[in-house]
């Protein structure tokens, strides 16, 4: 059985989204995702959240979100991990012939969450907790533990994120931040060492929306297109710990990318023609792309990824509809010519203790 | 082709209202030792996990499943939290439930624990579930949001406190067997009657504790069924529904989701149903393990589920019809989320009670002769309902 992604919504990426609310934010993606699939709400069957009370600041955020995010009178789950972990759970959704037809949303209002404490109020309350280790440590322990394991140095991260912002200017779904100097990245201050603030992707509001679709939906559904087929999706989890050992190993992205690939058939990176990754800073680009095995290229994130926006949590399921935009030759000034394997990436928790990555393939090759 | 989803292996604590002698890590490792224990597995023998885990609010550890993936053996592996509420265990059942049967896994574990009683008091952070513009000044928490709904459902079915109170009485009777239960004991309706008024007309006794504990379920295909259980439960039917957040709009004259008799309820049901080939519930079903933290939420319940018509569940619980062995249907012989409510883990505690009965390791509790089973599981007021049928044989679709 094959399910295919029939329809995208992406909102328009914002530092701050100061005129609307969350529920009106989830609403405008999901309808714009619902249209683009030319399908109604009354065809949803299941609708697969991927959203974290502790960003969006309310015990039992779903009970508010889900309805404008589609769901009423429909099924409805919610995945707390990340945008991309709920759309992996949505595939074995629909794997289970338990839908034909649904949405998986995700959002996060980063301009209205201090993100940095609810990273603080993951750490157990015994050991980790009272070192005050929030995301920007977190991150500055995996820069150093890759930067020993890859020898990864200061001037590559500059030009990755110097890189990245460039491609971030061409895509029209981006914030479109003005790209700065390798010379002014590396000079930025320290945060944590060895992790600059330049180094780091900005945080902007966004939300996103995918419409998934069975065989036997398109088959009922002839107006309705696939943009792409979902080929594999591969997750996994690493330690809780911070450890040295548990950073410079990337267990759970290396298990992730192979079982992703292996489902599609893909043998390697090499297969692919482009590859959208979550990269919080421009020290995580330089750990995947060698844990993944990518040789350097212009397949590396071409919409810009976090540098085009980031909010954070959903991140990855944006990376998604990046991919598949690639995959349907719709990603406008960003495209890969004659792309028909994509992939995507997604990190969360603590230095990216979980990892997803989804394998798409362009409709067109397998028609 | 789709596989046949089976329990393997189930395991809950004992649930008490504090667990100072035990870390929430520490909870869920017992949890999910106990499990794999219950189905002669090794930590390798599980591809993926479901972590159960409701609002970490109550704790103060945000996403306190990642804290836990060591002591559950989940590093390396597959793993995804799920939070729909109260409606979280069953949730998590059922996306297990997705995994295997998609073929994706050939064996999940569904771990989680809860420490509600870490919070001073629960109900300020439930309280924070309403809508900060228009319900929360109401002031509406669970206690209010349930008394309306009491109040509705007495008043339309023309029904009594004590009739409330009869639930409450059933339950404590039946947690008597039940080693795990947190609340049990035989009472009178006098003592429901007599109990402090929380939120009129609950009592006390009409309402569940908050329990602190954990609880863990292996699923699995059937080739791994076959390997490490000889009588296995089947996941025969699975569906859950959502409605509106906005409690007013469910009490309308024309709402296509009626608050007062739950529809919601009776739409999942149906669908859970069709999918087990359930066709009679009141022949099929043996044992109804409900999400009833209120004692009204068993009779709206009982006649969603079709186990009786509209607005008689009161009067057939005054006639026994509920009771343990002696009834037309066992409803919740554990006693149920009235007698213990780990926010966390209480519908995935329902699911391992019915599954139980079903593999006939229910001790005490068991029913005889049961062939499927019914649990359920609700989430934020009333807004989020999953079902699940388990039978001794793979049935239905």
């Amino acid at each position: 059985m094959s399910v295919y992604v029939v329809g995208i919504g992406l909102h328009p990426a914002r530092v701050a989204e100061h005129g609307l609310r969350l529920e009106e934010m989830g609403w405008r993606t999901a309808r714009a995702a619902l249209d683009s699939a030319g399908a109604t709400r009354r065809q949803i069957d299941s609708v697969t959240l991927g959203a974290c009370d502790e960003l969006d600041g309310r015990p039992i955020s779903s009970m508010l979100m889900t309805a404008p995010a589609g769901g009423y009178g429909t099924d409805e789950i919610k995945v707390t991990d990340s945008g991309a972990s709920a759309f992996a759970l949505a595939y074995a959704r629909f794997l289970s012939g338990e839908s034909n037809f649904g949405l998986v949303v995700s959002w996060c209002k980063t301009s209205k969450t201090d993100v940095s404490s609810v990273m603080r109020l993951r750490g157990d309350p015994f050991y980790t907790r009272p070192l005050g280790i929030d995301d920007t440590v977190a991150d500055a322990l995996f820069a150093q533990a890759v930067a020993d394991e890859f020898a990864v140095d200061e001037e590559e991260v500059s030009r990755r994120v110097a890189a990245a912002y460039r491609r971030a200017a061409r895509n029209p779904r981006g914030m479109r931040h003005t790209t700065p100097s390798e010379e002014a990245l590396g000079q930025s201050p320290l945060v944590a060492l060895p992790l600059r603030a330049g180094q780091r992707a900005p945080f902007s509001d966004g939300a996103v929306a995918l419409a998934l679709a069975s065989e036997q939906f398109l088959r009922t559904n002839p107006g309705c297109k696939p943009l792409a087929r979902i080929a594999g999706v591969g997750w996994a989890t690493d330690e809780y710990r911070l450890d040295r050992q548990r950073l410079r190993a990337l267990n759970s992205a290396r298990a992730a990318w192979n079982s992703a690939l292996s489902q599609a058939g893909l043998q390697g990176a090499s297969d692919l023609d482009c590859i959208e990754l979550e990269t919080p800073t421009g020290w995580h680009e330089a750990a995947y792309i060698r844990a993944f095995g990518i040789e350097q290229g212009d397949k590396v994130t071409p919409s810009g990824g976090s540098f085009s926006q980031n909010p954070t949590f959903c991140t990855g399921l944006i990376n998604a509809a990046e991919a598949v935009l690639q995959a349907s030759g719709r990603a406008g000034e960003v495209q890969r010519l004659g792309a028909r394997w994509t992939a995507a990436h997604g990190c969360h928790g603590y230095a990216q203790q979980g990892n997803v990555v989804i394998v798409f393939e362009s409709v067109g090759a397998v028609q | 082709m789709n596989q046949t989803v089976a329990v393997i292996g189930t395991f809950q604590t004992d649930f008490k209202t504090h667990d100072p002698d035990h870390t929430f890590v520490e909870q869920a490792q017992i949890a999910a030792a106990g499990a794999l224990k219950d189905a002669n597995m090794t930590p390798d023998d599980i591809e993926a996990i479901v972590f159960s885990l409701a609002p970490t609010y109550f704790m103060g550890v945000a996403d306190a499943d990642r804290w836990a993936i060591d002591h559950i053996f989940g590093a390396g592996k597959p793993m995804v939290r799920v939070h729909t509420g109260g409606a979280t265990g069953g949730s998590a059942v059922q996306a297990a439930y997705n995994l295997v049967r998609s073929g994706m896994y050939r064996s999940v574990m569904v771990v989680g624990a809860e420490r509600i009683a870490e919070t001073p008091d629960a109900q300020d952070v439930l309280n924070l579930i309403f809508d900060l513009f228009y319900e929360r000044d109401m002031p509406l928490s669970t206690n209010t949001s349930v008394g309306l709904w009491a109040s509705g459902y007495m008043a339309r079915h023309g029904c009594t406190e004590e009739d409330l109170a009869r639930v409450a009485v059933r339950a404590r009777r039946n947690a008597m067997r039940n080693p795990h239960a947190h609340l049990k004991g035989i009472i009178t309706v006098e003592d429901v009657m007599t109990s402090r008024m929380i939120s009129t007309p609950l009592k006390l006794f009409d309402i569940c504790p908050r329990s602190s504990g954990s609880a863990a379920m292996i699923v699995g295909n059937m080739d791994t069924a076959k390997r490490f259980r000889a009588t296995p439960a089947f996941i025969n039917g699975v569906a859950s529904r959502t409605t509106t957040y906005w409690i007013g709009d469910r009490m309308t004259a024309t709402t296509d989701a009626d608050f007062t008799d739950f529809w919601l309820a009776g739409e999942t049901a149906r669908a859970c149903y069709h999918q087990a080939g359930i066709t009679d519930p009141l022949k099929q079903i043996q044992v109804a393990e409900l999400y009833d933290p209120y004692t009204l939420m068993a009779p709206v319940q009982l006649e969603r589920l079709g186990f009786c018509a509209s607005g008689t569940a009161l009067r057939l619980e005054r006639e026994g019809y509920w009771d343990w062995q002696s009834g037309a249907v066992s409803v919740s012989p554990s006693g149920g989320t009235l007698c213990t409510n780990p926010i966390a883990v209480s519908g995935l505690v329902r699911a391992i009670d019915a599954a139980n009965q079903v593999m006939g390791t229910a001790g005490e509790m068991q029913v005889r002769n049961v062939h499927n089973a019914v649990a359920t599981a609700a989430g934020g007021i009333a807004q989020f309902y999953n079902c699940t049928v388990f039978g001794d044989e793979p049935r239905g679709h």
